[in-house]
């Protein structure tokens, strides 16, 4: 052997200063072993990376489907009260203003003096001025999966209310002395993922400041104790934890995700006025912060019109729930969106979402009233200080709690427009690659907004980053224009379990984010890869084939356009484009095939023995006409969030006028025909032990989607999660 | 220093066995003759558009990501062969240069047509090389080592993802086990 490269694989070891070869093989061989290999690894990678490309897809715009979906029936209700349709009397309540006018009122409504605490009640018992060792108590006793008894609850609620009222409307923090404050963005109630990064971090305190990028709540199980969490730490340390405003922080959307359906359940007795000063403490949350006057921390982003100025001297507590404007006298267009705009959302193609709309018109208020404040405006509002701001505050009037419009003298109906348009803009927005600011037509809220504008906003107000959440990404954090906004997601195994990780961010006084990853489960430490992606695949494809059969019937009629000659059977092609139109949802269907479909040789798909894979659980389901069925499975979601809107007293139980009312507003949303008779029929196909009422909670269970194989193979029926 | 010739006890393939063509021409994608069926080409159309990351959707993927798409089709190419295709570009041109759907049809269809794509057998036949005691199972160690030394080397991370869950306690794989479990994606 002489110098030069060997040519041959020989594994040395050191024996007494000298190689010693251990084994030789043939050099051609390995090398073609080892490249043939290689080959192969990097071909399953490729494959492995696409399906979860797929399946990611799949649940995102599932998610935001459900979002716009909400927005619309938002719009829809606030339609039907404005013209003071008949069924706008059933659900007018939820845009009543409130008619309480004074603190000492509000207080006496939410007052938990005559709460007693019975003694068998061995969870926390609070008092107050909160102390320290009472949050880690409380802490603990979360973790332990015990309950606050609902006397605390409000009253920690109450003192959280006094506090954020005298919080600015922007949060201003510093880095001095050498702290890192600690960024988290959504958590969506898993306090699995609170619990862990306080485990790794360490709990809020005065070294240890924390910022928290709302969306606290809905989808996961424990948001009422994550609140209680966040808001007694607020409490503790009112210096050093600071609260964003997210989308979900938003009474109308809890509606539909689950937070209100949690708070009703937790607390059968109070949960009604937990939720209602909980409405109001959401419109008491601070908007955005600010550290070091450098670094802004927004829960969705900023559009081009975007003036923190501006943003700084609105009331925000006027704005109980984002998705619309407060109540203007006029009834033209601008917050209003009649039935119109909802057709021409869903007409949008979604391929072209991210394309100007230049036609379309912006449905939430004009720009021209609006100024652009120099850099000089800023700066000195930027320096006002926290007392400041209460004298402001308290110079305002006697009544900041009222929501009438025409008492503040500061801003006509015009600039209640841009102060909504801002606020919507920031707890909403999404950024996209390409230069420019487009309604967010995906979600219904807000803009999608390119580079050009975060640059123009950064030197605007003198920034170097935006920091905001909004939006799952797998691993926990994103970087996109140009590394001058960060999107952060707190929320681990959000999708799926494996899904995606959840991250925090630690930044100290030189402002450069440090990351920290993990994902909360035990269970996915022990999963591959392989199985990761596997497992969040086959839960997409579930949720996949349920929308698929939820649209049976605007299927069904697509079909058979291209099967004119009524076969039964349609090419692969043609089942693709329909599946794509009918559903409204841009994935790659045909990459999906061979999970949702079985084809013949001849590449042909049958399509009716394809649906009767799948049944509805019900038993007493086979009267109950078709079409209505379909409807009521496509549009549970609306259907549970129209019932729980309808429910005023929050019982869970509707009666059978509200019940028939509720459908006949479903059918005007839908602009469907929904007869009498089909009603009666599903009164009748529901256990109803009670007289004259429907348990909202069983009627939705009733109708729950099953694998028909599997029920007659005798196993326990398959229910599936609907979780979105 | 003259180099030794190598003994070589098996007649290698008549090509050297390293993964550069040597000698080739450039790749012309205007000789290449499209076989593919149209359905064919649909399906590659929408796996072209997953990769998509254009804002306007323009229907256009960096010369980074042809690599990774013709995998995701099914193929296996060597790095080098994708090179090839895409005629040698320079490592900045993997970011910044845009291939659109109608020169990678091309590209894909040069892959396709290779020859020696690698079945089963010549898989579990490459991996039994390691088998030194000729019962079926490979050393994780060796094997690692040899993916992260020889031909288009493999990162540390890489090869962690490749092995995960493959070894036995003794540190040992089953390797048509392996390869089975490598094919089925």
């Amino acid at each position: 052997m002489g110098c030069g490269v060997s040519k041959s694989s020989e594994f040395y070891s050191k024996k007494d200063g000298k190689d010693v070869p251990l084994i030789v093989v043939p050099a051609a061989t390995t090398m073609r072993a080892a490249v043939l290999i290689q080959r192969w690894y990097r071909r399953y990678v490729a494959r492995k990376e696409m399906r979860r490309r797929y399946t990611w897809n799949i649940f995102q715009s599932m998610e935001y489907a459900g979002e716009q979906d909400q927005i619309k029936l938002y719009n829809f209700l606030g339609y039907l009260v404005d013209n003071f349709t008949p069924s706008g009397n059933l659900i007018s309540h939820i845009f009543r203003d409130n008619e309480v006018c004074r603190d000492t009122e509000w207080e006496r409504y939410f007052s938990y003096e005559n709460i007693d605490v019975p003694e068998i009640y061995s969870g926390p018992r609070l008092t107050f001025p909160l102390t320290v060792s009472q949050v880690a108590g409380l802490v603990e006793a979360f973790k332990n999966k015990q309950q606050l008894h609902s006397r605390y609850v409000l009253q920690l609620l109450l003192e959280t209310w006094k506090l954020l009222r005298i919080l600015p409307n922007i949060n201003r923090v510093s880095t001095c002395q050498s702290k890192e404050i600690t960024i988290c963005g959504d958590l969506h109630g898993q306090l699995e993922d609170l619990l862990l990064i306080f485990y790794k971090n360490g709990m809020p305190s005065q070294g240890t400041p924390y910022v928290f990028n709302g969306d606290f709540v809905d989808r996961g199980k424990d948001s009422i104790e994550i609140l209680l969490i966040l808001f007694s730490f607020l409490l503790v340390y009112p210096g050093d934890v600071h609260l964003n405003r997210g989308n979900h922080e938003d009474h109308i959307i809890n509606l539909r995700y689950g937070f209100t359906k949690e708070v009703l359940g937790k607390y059968r007795l109070h949960g009604k006025r937990i939720l209602k000063l909980l409405q109001k403490i959401f419109s008491w949350l601070p908007l955005a912060t600010v550290i070091d006057q450098r670094v802004l921390i927004v829960h969705g982003g900023i559009s081009d019109t975007t003036d923190l100025a501006l943003i700084t001297r609105i009331d925000r507590h006027r704005y109980e729930s984002v998705l619309r404007p407060p109540k203007r006298k006029s009834a033209l267009s601008g917050g209003q969106s009649s039935l119109d705009d909802d057709d021409s959302l869903s007409n949008i193609s979604l391929h072209n979402r991210r394309r100007a709309s230049l036609t379309n018109d912006k449905p939430f208020g004009t720009r021209d009233s609006f100024q652009r404040r120099s850099l000089q405006d800023f700066s000195a509002t930027v320096n006002q200080t926290v007392e400041e701001e209460q004298e402001a505050r308290r110079r305002q009037g006697p009544n900041p709690l009222s929501s009438e419009s025409e008492s503040d003298s500061t801003s006509g109906p015009d600039n209640t427009n841009d102060e909504w348009k801002q606020i919507l803009d920031m707890l909403w927005s999404d950024p996209m690659a390409q230069n420019g600011c487009f309604p967010n037509e995906l979600r219904g809220g807000g803009c999608y907004w390119g580079p050009n504008v975060t640059e123009e906003f950064l030197s605007r107000h003198n920034l170097q980053l935006i920091i905001r959440s909004h939006e799952c990404k797998q691993e926990g954090y994103e970087f996109c224009h140009n590394r001058k906004v960060l999107t952060l997601f707190s929320a681990s195994n959000y999708y799926e379990v494996g899904s995606n990780r959840g991250a925090y961010i630690r930044l100290g006084p030189n402002l450069v984010p440090y990351f920290i990853q993990y994902q909360a489960s035990d269970l996915t430490r022990e999963l591959t890869l392989k199985q990761s992606v596997g497992r969040t695949e086959r839960s997409a494809l579930k949720a996949l084939k349920e929308q698929l059969f939820a649209n049976k019937s605007g299927l069904i009629s697509a079909f058979q356009e291209y099967d004119k000659d009524n076969t039964g059977r349609i090419s692969f092609n043609d089942w693709a484009k329909a599946v794509g139109t009918v559903l409204h949802l841009d994935l790659p269907w045909r990459m999906l095939r061979s999970q949702l479909v079985t084809l013949t040789p001849d590449n042909m798909l049958n399509y009716h023995s394809w649906f009767n894979e799948l049944s509805w659980k019900g038993r007493n389901t086979e009267h109950v006409e078709q079409t209505v069925l379909d409807t009521l499975y496509k549009h549970r979601s609306t259907l549970e969030t129209i019932f729980r809107i309808v429910d005023t007293d929050n019982s869970g139980v509707l009666s059978f006028e509200d019940f028939r009312q509720t459908w006949r507003l479903l059918g005007d949303f839908l602009k469907m025909q929904i007869s009498d008779e089909a009603i009666s029929d599903l009164l009748v196909s529901i256990d109803t032990n009670k007289d004259g009422n429907i348990d909202i909670e069983e009627f939705m269970e009733a109708f729950r989607l099953v694998d028909r194989h599997r029920l007659e193979r005798g196993n326990t029926v398959f229910i599936t999660k609907d979780k979105l | 220093m003259a180099p030794k010739k190598k003994e070589e006890p098996k007649p290698a393939a008549p090509k050297a066995p390293e993964p550069e063509p040597v000698k080739e021409p450039e790749f012309d994608p205007k000789e290449v003759q499209i076989e593919f069926t149209a359905e064919q080409i649909e399906d590659f159309k929408d796996a072209f558009q997953l990769f998509d990351r254009t804002p306007l959707n323009e229907m256009k993927i960096t010369y980074g990501q042809c690599g990774d798409l013709i995998r995701a089709l099914g193929q296996n190419p060597t790095n080098a062969e994708v090179m090839y295709v895409l005629g040698k570009p320079k490592p900045d041109d993997m970011a910044t240069k845009m291939l659109d759907f109608d020169s990678f049809l091309p590209i894909h269809q040069h892959i396709c047509k290779a020859k020696d794509r690698g079945t089963f057998e010549d898989f579990v036949e490459g991996l039994r090389v390691f088998d030194k005691e000729g019962n079926g199972t490979v050393m994780g160690a060796e094997l690692r080592h040899v993916l992260q030394t020889l031909g288009e080397k493999l990162k540390e991370d890489e090869v962690e993802q490749l092995m995960a869950g493959q070894e036995d306690a003794n540190g040992c794989i089953n390797y048509e086990a392996f390869v089975k479990h490598i094919m089925a994606s």
